[in-house]
């Protein structure tokens, strides 16, 4: 049986956090907003209006092209692109066909695989359009909204592949700082184009088009899904139409859309409102600066440190990752890693991750109390929680801890105290005689009036030492 | 380039534009025109030459990002609108 090689490409659409909208001087965060309520006449393409470029967009898309390790081209222009549809009430769309800003690069994925990057370009998104069975309703609260589409060179042959792809491309421009990454509220949404050939092909197959996935995992679903569908065409004798489908999640199946419009039915024109942009090498320079460190350079920072699998997962939030890397130790790291990983990303916790982290100096103490075992791996815990606790945040970690009762007794003079005390006590008698004639049982019971007399706080290995030697 | 009734048919449809047979036919006679005219231009060469984007030579044309109260609001836009339902514009089914 013929063995098929998928070939994959990704177009990725980011929303860029800017304040304003990319043409228009309106609130872009329209997030928990009534519909239509962050629009202007720009938005709504009437007559006479004219764009505005937002100057902010300028070194966003350079930082966003950074993270994407490519060249940036000083000189880039905007052109128009027309379709009718509702969700873009003037006709046509503001983008970069011929000269975008941002050339070629690419993306390294965890396994180290590299992705090319074709080029991206800056460019307005359209409204929203929600389908009811008679009639669709259309929010323009998102019309104008600045993007930059990233589009991929065919490099991906696997679904996994797709999936780190676009995984990798959420993570790099959130730690870039240029979009919320917020995908439940398509901040980032991926089209995927697919074909299969035979192997050893010198010729592509013909492509599919899958639009507007909005995650990882139904970008990785519908390229299982579209290989087998394509792969049981080609079986059969049939052909593959170029088209472009849609993707259900809930029957995790794509149908056909509509055939795809050739490049000349968009008539792109270039956008003359919108004079060119001539970047200077400084302004590249300003930006590459001000570029917050990206998931492979904690990759490699944590690497002798960390096991995989946990960097991997706690990638995933960059403040974690920061707080990490300003820690510096690597037994603090690896401790506080941990902590992370059981504490906060524990279910019932998750919340706390939108609150501010503890500072370097508490996590540091509480790594210091731990080791020196002034406090139990339990203890340590608590005390971290008490880090997000409003009352209790500001607090220095031995406050923190004392406050809650958690050090444990160390001090060997005054555990001998506590533990002469206990042996003094006639209740203990008859244990320590048992003890001596061998039952070395009993030394559990002794051990824990000792942790009643201390409340606790005596830490059991010493208290178990010291009475061994006491018996003796 | 050729000008024919499937010509106009095709630009219509991606204007969205319902076009009665008279203005179909009055409009391929007025495109054919056009081009035959713009094609004089064809003599000339111009492999190499950049498009020209604009006249002005002007460039790095923006504004500071700050939000901005806008001369009309969300009530007097929707109004504009042929049919609102819940602050949205209604339009015939799209998809």
């Amino acid at each position: 049986m013929t063995k098929y090689i998928p070939t994959i490409g990704i177009e990725c659409h980011v929303q860029l956090c800017t304040k304003t909208k990319l043409f228009s001087e309106v609130d872009n965060d329209a997030r928990g907003k009534e519909p239509n309520s962050c629009v202007s006449p720009v938005d709504y393409g009437l007559p006479g209006m004219l764009p505005r470029l937002n100057q902010e967009a300028i070194p966003f898309a350079i930082r966003a092209g950074l993270a994407l390790n490519s060249q940036i081209n000083l000189e880039s222009r905007f052109d128009r692109k027309h379709y009718y549809y509702p969700d873009l009430p003037k006709g046509y769309q503001i983008t970069q066909l011929f000269h975008p800003i941002i050339g070629e690069g690419y993306v390294e994925l965890p396994d180290g695989t590299k992705v090319r990057v074709e080029h991206a370009h800056l460019e307005e998104d359209a409204g929203k359009s929600t389908h009811e069975s008679a009639y669709s309703l259309i929010d323009l609260n998102r019309a104008g909204t600045p993007l930059i589409e990233i589009v991929s060179m065919p490099d991906i042959h696997s679904a996994a592949h797709a999936r780190d792809y676009t995984k990798e491309l959420w993570r790099v421009m959130t730690y870039a700082g240029v979009t919320f990454g917020d995908l439940y509220n398509g901040n980032m949404r991926f089209d995927v184009n697919i074909s299969i050939a035979p192997e050893g092909s010198s010729e592509l197959g013909t492509k599919t088009e899958i639009k507007n996935l909005n995650s990882f995992r139904s970008v990785e679903r519908v390229v299982e899904y579209e290989i087998k569908r394509q792969t049981k065409l080609l079986e059969k004798g049939e052909t593959v139409i170029q088209e472009t489908r849609g993707w259900n999640d809930a029957t995790g199946e794509t149908t056909g859309q509509r055939s795809k419009e050739g490049a000349a039915d968009y008539r792109y024109m270039p956008e003359p409102d919108i004079p060119p942009l001539r970047l200077s090498a400084d302004d590249v320079e300003q930006a590459r600066q001000n570029l917050p460190k990206m998931p492979m350079w904690y990759r490699q920072q944590f690497a002798e440190i960390l096991p995989t699998d946990l960097i991997e997962v706690l990638l995933d939030y960059p403040q974690l990752m920061r707080k990490l890397a300003e820690l510096e130790d690597s037994s603090a790291i690896k401790k506080v890693a941990n902590l992370f990983s059981s504490v906060l990303l524990a279910e019932e916790n998750t919340s706390l991750l939108n609150d501010e982290l503890p500072s370097k100096t508490q996590l540091l103490d509480l790594v210091a109390m731990n080791t020196k075992n002034e406090l139990s791996s339990t203890g340590t815990k608590e005390v971290f929680l008490k880090f997000f606790d409003p009352e209790m945040h500001y607090k220095d970690t031995h406050t923190i801890a004392k406050e809650l009762g958690v050090v444990q007794e160390n001090d060997l003079g005054a555990l001998e105290a506590i533990v002469d005390a206990v042996l003094a006590k006639p209740e203990t008698q008859q244990a320590q005689a048992d003890y001596k004639a061998g039952q070395e049982k009993v030394l559990g019971f002794l051990v824990g009036q000792v942790m009643k007399e201390s409340k606790g706080k005596a830490n059991p290995s010493s208290v178990q030492e010291i009475l061994r030697k006491k018996l003796q | 380039m050729e000008v024919n009734q499937e010509t106009i048919g095709h630009l219509a449809k991606l204007s969205n534009f319902a076009l009665s047979k008279e203005q179909s036919l009055a409009l391929e006679g007025d495109l054919r025109s056009i081009i035959g005219y713009i094609s004089q231009l064809d003599e000339l060469d111009t492999d190499g030459i950049e498009p020209t984007y604009q006249v002005f030579e002007m460039e790095n044309i923006w504004r500071p990002d700050e939000i901005r109260p806008q001369e009309a609001d969300r009530e007097q836009l929707l109004a504009l609108t042929r049919e609102v339902r819940d602050y949205q514009i209604k339009v015939p089914k799209v998809l």
